[in-house]
């Protein structure tokens, strides 16, 4: 497997577990998950697309795009 | 629960995601394959995101998200005291302020950062409410700020009028008076024992 292809596994791989910490706060509501979902979910979303424009850019990099 | 459409919104957000991570091998070489990864890691998500955050955050500004924690229950009984001089019961069953966000409607200060110190207090209620010690007698941080009162009785004609009201105005304005000397029960919680409950037919 390619080491492009490893670290856009990575981000999508954060920004999912991301989503899913967001996903089963929403069935069970209380204020500690909605913490958890805001403290925890959001900044793994976010984690993830760093992760992802990172790979993005080192790609381009590469490539000679700039 | 969150409403049905941010579930169903998650779940379909989730499966593109796990699709993605499944095919991002092949996906990854071809242009048009970088842009669904582009939108499927990082456009789709963060609006989603963005939606459920913001939505929990109007969530939070509730009535009844306060009142799930059961410290505030009396709490939330002292809003249907029969008492007129209890300051949180008479704003709710005259619905001077909006029933579905009464406690916000008070706690939260006026000015730029209020809503962000509302906030960050109520993370500390939950850190309380899960982790920590909760103190016999529930107090605030601070004295109340009559500046939340001004916020909306400021121009009230009721407010500039009363006779008790005209030679402590400057005062109040100043902040050298505050508004809980005088309207000194902000809620009756021995409402429950002592007094009738009210109760809207």
């Amino acid at each position: 497997m390619q080491p492009d292809t490893v670290a856009f596994r990575q981000a999508t791989a954060v920004t999912g577990l991301g989503l899913l910490v967001q996903l089963a706060s929403s069935f069970y509501w209380t204020p500690l998950t909605f913490v958890l979902s805001a403290a925890v979910g959001l900044p793994l979303v976010l984690a993830g697309t760093v992760l992802f424009l990172r790979t993005v850019l080192r790609l381009l990099k590469s490539k000679g795009a700039f | 629960m969150l409403p049905t459409y941010i579930i169903v919104a998650l779940i379909v957000g989730l499966a593109v995601v796990l699709l993605l991570y499944v095919g991002a091998g092949t996906v990854a070489d071809s242009r048009w394959g970088r842009v669904a990864l582009l939108v499927g890691v990082v456009a789709l998500p963060l609006l989603l995101s963005a939606g459920s955050v913001s939505f929990g955050l109007r969530q939070s500004t509730q009535t009844a998200f306060c009142l799930s924690c059961h410290e505030m229950q009396q709490y939330g009984t002292s809003l249907f005291a029969d008492n007129r001089a209890a300051l949180s019961a008479v704003h709710y069953q005259n619905r001077l302020i909006s029933r579905d966000a009464t406690c916000y409607s008070c706690h939260a200060d006026y000015a730029m950062f209020g809503d962000v110190k509302a906030k960050m207090n109520g993370l500390h209620h939950v850190w309380v409410h899960y982790f920590g010690k909760i103190p016999d007698k529930i107090a605030l941080y601070q004295p109340y700020p009559s500046g939340n009162c001004l916020g909306c009785h400021d121009d009230g004609r009721r407010f500039l009028e009363a006779p008790a009201h005209q030679p402590i105005m400057d005062a109040v304005y100043h902040g050298k008076v505050s508004c809980l000397a005088c309207h000194n029960v902000a809620h009756d919680l021995g409402a429950r024992e002592g007094h009738k409950l009210w109760q809207a037919n």
